[in-house]
């Protein structure tokens, strides 16, 4: 490429790169925006660009009235207690998958992936009947066991590629001082694999945290309801409290911000190998 | 040690899958002492193959799965091939792109909505400002626009997603490549299609591939944003079966509308296992 094509080239990376970031960022800002305004300023005619007179009314409304903490602390147990599960679940099977002989690797792999991809309404019916004839509908459990079995595969396959990283010789090492393969993988192979382990757990946690569908099915009682369940429903008869819905949301979406945007590189690294080297 | 993992994982994904299809053969009453079940053969199939409201969901489906990941690849690739080269702030620019992925689909659908309200919507507000449109629009209101208004939506947030994974498949082609080609004579359109896009198929194929079972299993989106209306136009197949099953307790039919996306995704999957194959047997060597 010429020199004058080459700086085109720059050009149109750059025009680019700042139109996507405003289209992704505009819509957020417009939500941060909202749950500071007063409900006059909200269903405003013409829309006010900024607060004119911004308040933390929505906020205090959220967590009072409309008793948001609950919903917060439900999504923070299940989506934490989930998050170890699949963890620790998750290294072993992958750490098995890449080193002891097992038969068939990749037909388990493959099949692993597909099943991670199973939408929940395919088995919504009977995981419903057997909540219910277990007792489970509204408990933390009826969450906790689907999110770690749909998570369980995708962190499987990510961690993987970590364990595949580290030599075998490490291994050896450690047999020959008498260590056991459970020791091994917590006191070596962990240890050396963290990228992979935060990689694996911040997927589950994202996942737990954003998941609808179940949560709205098994748990229908306020007292369990989740975020985005409870996000959901804020909804009025004949209004929408779009402040009140802003509040909570924003007050949802910056826990997993400052998450991601502090493990960035290793999400980033986690999602292209995981998706693209296999 | 892999056992706990996946018999885990069996219990609670391909047991149930195998208990809807058991399911979806039976009457099934809900009374006091639990459910009851009677064998019924293939009447709930005959049922749910009957029903219009079925063939309109299953359409809505198709085409919304189709349309969105199309859009999602073709926008996805032309960003990334324009940030595929050595500019500042691409490391920034990467993290905020994770950012609509992690976001709740029920707040992002809330957000739309706010969006594209007909009274005091911002969209229609700017629209008006540019004098693209001379009277507000109602978003929501009539089937094609509210199904337009869903894509959107779905296209803003899983776009920058595919744009990463197909970024980081663009990164893996050596650069000696292009270089070749260019000896060779190929000018960039040429070397677009005959380095790159075969280059960069089994990542496209992999994120067509996760992004069409989604779009599947299509809910949250529409079950906040329109739900499925105006009517039922924008009522997806696994909200059909969600309404089916906890609003109209028609356990059976509603089963069997799940089984029949299993079936479909399945097909789906075995049709794309080529595309796995490929990348697993690379890891493996």
């Amino acid at each position: 490429m010429s020199k004058a094509q080459l700086v085109t080239r720059k050009w149109i990376g750059y025009i680019v790169l700042i139109l996507m970031l405003l289209i992704i960022i505009a819509p957020f800002y417009w939500m941060v925006i909202t749950s500071l305004k007063s409900n006059n300023e909200i269903s405003a005619i013409p829309p006010t660009l900024f607060p004119v007179h911004p308040t933390l009314s929505q906020y205090t409304q959220t967590f009072g009235q409309f008793g948001f903490g609950i919903y917060f602390r439900n999504s923070l147990i299940v989506s934490i207690i989930s998050t170890i599960l699949v963890v620790i679940l998750a290294s072993l099977a992958s750490y098995a998958i890449a080193r002891l002989p097992i038969r068939g690797k990749t037909f388990i792999m493959v099949t692993l992936l597909v099943i991670s991809t199973f939408p929940q309404v395919s088995v919504i019916s009977p995981l419903f009947v057997i909540m219910e004839r277990l007792g489970w509908l509204n408990s933390y459990q009826a969450l906790i066991i689907p999110y770690v079995a749909f998570n369980l595969p995708f962190a499987i396959w990510i961690m993987r590629t970590y364990f595949a990283g580290i030599p075998r010789e490490l291994d050896e090492a450690a047999r020959v001082d008498g260590a056991g393969v459970l020791t091994t993988v917590f006191r070596i192979i962990l240890p050396l694999s963290t990228p992979g382990l935060f990689t694996g757990a911040i997927f589950t946690f994202v996942a737990c945290w954003t998941e609808f569908f179940f949560a709205l099915v098994f748990n229908t009682d306020n007292s369990f309801r989740t975020i985005p369940v409870g996000i959901a429903l804020f909804g009025g008869q004949f209004t929408i409290p779009y402040g009140t819905i802003f509040a909570a949301s924003t007050v949802a979406v910056l826990p997993i911000v400052i998450l991601v945007l502090i493990f960035q590189k290793w999400v980033v690294a986690g999602l292209t190998s995981g998706a693209v080297k296999g | 040690m892999v056992s706990p993992a996946l018999l885990f994982v069996a219990l609670v994904t391909l047991f149930p899958i195998g208990y809807s299809i058991w399911m979806s053969l039976n009457h099934i009453q809900s009374s006091t002492n639990g459910f009851q079940f009677s064998f019924a053969g293939l009447a709930n199939y005959k049922i749910v193959f009957n029903s219009p409201l079925f063939h309109q969901a299953l359409i809505f489906t198709i085409v919304y799965a189709v349309v969105t990941v199309l859009v999602e690849l073709v926008l996805g690739l032309l960003v990334a091939l324009a940030i595929n080269q050595p500019i500042k702030g691409r490391g920034f620019a990467i993290a905020i792109m994770l950012i609509p992925w992690t976001l709740i689909t029920v707040i992002s659908a809330q957000m739309w909505g706010y969006i594209y309200n007909g009274v005091y919507g911002i969209l229609d507000y700017l629209l008006q400002s540019l004098h693209l449109i001379n009277q507000s629009i109602v978003w929501l209101g009539t089937p094609n626009l509210a199904t337009v208004s869903i894509m959107i939506a779905d296209i803003w947030k899983t776009t920058p997603f595919v744009t990463m994974i197909l970024l980081a498949g663009l990164q893996l082609i050596p650069s000696d490549l292009y270089e070749a080609a260019k000896i060779d004579g190929a000018g960039a359109f040429r070397s677009f299609f005959s380095v790159t896009l075969p280059l960069l198929r089994p990542s496209l194929a992999l994120a067509a591939l996760f992004r069409i079972l989604q779009a599947f299993g299509l809910f949250d989106l529409p079950f906040v944003l329109t739900g499925g209306g105006p009517g039922t136009s924008t009522m997806s197949i696994a909200m059909l079966a969600y309404k089916a099953i906890f609003n109209d307790f028609e356990y059976g039919p509603g089963t069997a509308v799940a089984v029949i996306t299993v079936l479909i995704i399945l097909i789906m999957s075995l049709i794309s296992i080529k595309a796995f194959r490929a990348q697993v047997g690379e890891v493996e060597e």
